[in-house]
């Protein structure tokens, strides 16, 4: 059997890590996230023509009476456009609807395929929803993972492992974030609260990755005669070929809604896949290098 | 160790029959409960191939739940203003709104609405209407808005000249004049009745309390005898008689400049109610049927392709234990498919009774029911799982993401069980002996792993909004049921298909050599 030497080069590693992290959150400070309609509040309509794909001038100039601010309009292809703009009332929608039907493009009918609309209050208790459900998943998973592991005490303490989990979380999340504002600086990606729930998802996924490597290791400590280092390393080595065919099947399964499952669930997709990605390298790079560090820390007191 | 089967079965074989039963019931309820019209299909065919020899039974055919955004239709968000209500009366108010607002969207003939009341976390009234189907929605929300907001007012100032009027005659608004608010509102109104006056045959709309209307008006009249009381309709006064003397008995005329259609018009809008509290539309998403049927065919499409890739890979890699945990996928994912629906109770007793006996049967053999950890959880599990299997979860687009992630990390039990006999097997193990111990030692970390996945759920379970809970549903029934099947069904599949031919042919496990 192979011998990966994972621990060996776990400076390296955490460098790589370290350095992603430092990108997204410059990433994150500079561009931050594009904030989606479910955070600002806002309308967006989706509207497909019989007569053929109008484009972006036909659509603004229909609409200049109007009145409607910032307004957004984007071809989707297959005849249809999607149109942002800032008002939410009833009567503004009906307006911009009646316009965009009086449209050349128009004559042979027009259908109203999506309409959102949301107030700029609920687009704020959104966003604290949303911290605060990020904060109840985290303290919750601490509280699990301290009683799963209490009877591991040596050599390093149960709650260390656990820190060492929400460290290995915090560094998918942030990188998740951080290609995310990415993604909205060039491709104009939004975030809305499906990308809340894969990062939700993700934090689950990426403890559930660090546990069964860290499983391993609680395992073989009582009879392990190397040192502790080493077997850290012959834990990741066990549970390598399970950690890589894991993340591939849910890769697989997600791959195929990614490429099938239509426009509307590409991004929250797209956010899963990333943080699934990192929260499998995490669990293995990151996780178990930083318990060999803490020990050696521990150690040196 | 070889395993000693104790108690119940007299030897390992039998338990094994047992178990294989077991599994054989549990795969059926789930097929008859998440495909019901493929099999009832499937009996005319065959009963007509076999020219009505072998005819099987009927099954009932229960549909998928789906949510707005796969079948089409609208959801309104409502903002009630509360401000004028006191603290208690607030719930019951709102009820109110609820009452009146199924009212008058049921008399557009839109579709059965569905109507929640919900409180923000900042303390606001949200009422939330779901309308499936498109067609008229704007003239729902139009009756929605309409929604009259009946107040009755009196003067500010004692010493507002009386005008001519009486009760029943015309009305002489003075706008001049200072109104504020009387304790009787449109929710004590009994009923509206169209009426014309007696003299001269103008339309009238006659109005009849509820008992708390009736004293409340009984002690309104009385206080402003010759003095003007005004009825206000959305804001503005509609009729603003003097009263000439207390009017106990709960009725009370409205007479304005009506039209007969008018009058009629007010008594329709009167009668599906009015509101206790004003309400503001602050959120609104409207999907399309067509578009819809497209997120349905294309999250069809992304299932099957997803589910073909786990298989192929499983399959490639791990060969024969790879053929056993497809199997159990499919079983997987059909359990999944019935429990979203509602199960007739049988159907659901049988489900729940056959998987907790494989999960005790399973769990006893192979000695590995350790600690409050694993009762815990699966005590929470199976109420969670009962609840879901005798209501239906409906079914969002991001709840078929989840479930399609969920055949993703459904085999993930299965892989860690896979590696780890394989190790066993590499370390000279025997291979039966090889199979328990991987699922032995591969349960605490599934385990563990698992519960932080079904704990992050029940956290996006509780968020409220129902792209969020769907989602959370849907990767929770994904996960446990998964968890349960693949350690289940897996290790007993494993267990009947130890012998003669695996031993002898090692490649089928994906390793070398087999000792015995």
């Amino acid at each position: 059997m192979v011998n990966y030497q994972i621990i060996k080069y776990r400076k390296l590693w955490l460098i790589i890590s370290g350095s992603m992290v430092v990108l997204s959150i410059l990433a994150l400070s500079i561009w931050g996230l594009r904030a989606g309609l479910d955070f600002t509040g806002g309308s967006l309509l989706e509207v497909k023509m019989a007569g053929g794909q109008p484009t972006v001038t036909q659509v603004q100039n229909s609409l200049s009476g109007v009145g409607i601010s910032s307004l957004v309009v984007q071809p989707t292809g297959n005849n249809s456009v999607i149109l942002r703009f800032q008002e939410t009332s009833q009567e503004k929608h009906l307006a911009v609807v009646d316009a965009l039907s009086k449209m050349e493009l128009a004559k042979g009918g027009m259908t109203e395929v999506r309409f959102e609309s949301i107030g700029t209050s609920v687009g704020a208790e959104l966003r604290s929803k949303s911290f605060w459900v990020m904060f109840l998943v985290l303290l919750v998973i601490i509280l699990y993972i301290s009683l799963a592991f209490n009877k591991v005490s040596k050599p390093v303490v149960s709650w260390k492992y656990g820190l060492i989990a929400i460290i290995a979380l915090f560094h998918d999340i942030v990188i998740t974030a951080g290609i995310f504002a990415i993604l909205g600086h060039y491709f104009a990606v939004e975030v809305n609260t499906p990308f809340v729930v894969a990062l939700l998802t993700v934090l689950g996924y990426s403890v559930h990755d660090t546990i069964i490597v860290f499983d391993r290791t609680r395992e073989n400590l009582p009879k392990s005669r190397d040192s502790f280092a080493d077997t850290v390393n012959h834990s990741l080595n066990q549970t390598f070929v399970r950690s890589i065919n894991t993340t591939l099947t849910v890769l697989l399964s997600l791959f195929a809604v990614l490429i099938f499952g239509g426009s509307s669930v590409r991004d929250f997709v797209l956010a899963l896949m990333v943080g699934v990605f990192c929260g499998a390298y995490s669990s293995l790079f990151v996780a178990s290098p930083l318990l060999v560090y803490f020990e050696q820390w521990q150690r040196r007191k | 160790m070889k395993n000693q089967s104790k108690g119940l079965f007299s030897s390992k074989k039998a338990h094994l029959r047992f178990t294989l039963l077991l599994i054989l019931i549990f795969a059926v309820i789930s097929l008859l409960g998440s495909a019901g019209n493929y099999y009832n299909q499937f009996s005319n065919t065959l009963a007509k191939a076999t020219h009505n020899v072998v005819i099987l039974p009927k099954t009932k055919e229960i549909p998928f739940v789906l949510g707005l955004d796969l079948q089409g239709g609208t959801q309104l968000t409502y903002e009630a203003n509360v401000a004028n209500i006191p603290e208690a009366d607030r719930s019951s108010s709102l009820e109110g709104v609820r009452d009146v607002i199924e009212r008058r969207v049921n008399s557009t003939g839109v579709a059965e609405p569905v109507i929640q009341v919900n409180r923000s976390i900042s303390g606001d009234y949200r009422v939330i209407v779901e309308l499936a189907g498109v067609k008229n929605v704007n003239e729902a929300i139009k009756m929605i808005g309409e929604t009259p907001l009946l107040e009755f007012k009196e003067t500010a100032v004692a010493t507002a000249t009386p005008v001519k009027v009486g009760t029943s005659t015309a009305a002489a608004v003075d706008l001049q004049q200072t109104w504020k608010n009387t304790e009787l509102t449109g929710k004590n109104l009994k009923s509206a009745t169209l009426k014309f006056n007696p003299n001269d045959g103008t339309p009238e709309v006659a109005l009849k309390f509820d008992e708390q209307g009736s004293t409340m008006f009984a002690n309104i009249t009385e206080r402003n005898v010759n003095k003007p009381v005004a009825i206000v309709l959305d804001g503005y006064t509609i009729s603003a008689p003097t009263v000439n003397e207390k009017i106990a008995g709960g009725e009370a005329v409205i007479s304005g400049k009506f039209t007969v259609a008018e009058a009629k018009l007010l008594v329709q809008r009167l009668n599906t109610g009015a509101l206790p509290v004003p309400i503001t539309l602050i959120g609104q998403q409207t999907v399309e049927a067509s578009l819809g049927q497209q997120s349905i065919d294309n999250s069809f499409k992304a299932g099957i392709v997803g589910f073909l890739l786990v298989a192929l890979f499983m399959i490639l890699y791990y060969r024969f234990p790879g053929l056993i945990s497809v199997v159990c996928l499919g079983i997987y994912v059909m359990a999944v498919l019935a429990i979203f629906k509602i199960m007739p109770w049988w159907m659901t007793i049988v489900f729940l009774l056959s998987l907790f006996a494989l999960f005790i049967s399973v769990f006893r053999e192979l000695k590995i029911f350790d600690g409050i950890l694993s009762v815990g959880m699966f005590l929470i599990v199976f109420i969670f799982l009962g609840y879901y299997a005798t209501t239906s979860v409906t079914i969002t687009l991001a709840g078929v993401t989840g479930f399609i992630l969920s055949i993703g990390m459904a085999v993930d039990a299965n892989i860690l069980i896979f590696e780890r006999m394989k190790e066993e097997l590499r370390a000279g193990k025997p291979l039966d002996i090889a199979i328990d111990e991987g699922f032995k030692r591969a349960w605490p970390s599934i385990r563990d792993g698992n519960t932080t996945t079904i704990l992050a759920c029940f956290v996006l379970m509780s968020f409220g909004t129902g792209l969020v809970k769907g989602f959370g549903a849907t990767l929770f029934l994904g996960v446990s049921i998964s968890m349960l099947s693949s350690i289940v069904i897996t290790s007993s599949l494993m267990r009947v298909f130890v012998g003669k031919f695996l031993a002898k042919h090692p490649w089928w496990l994906g390793v070398k050599k087999i000792n015995n």
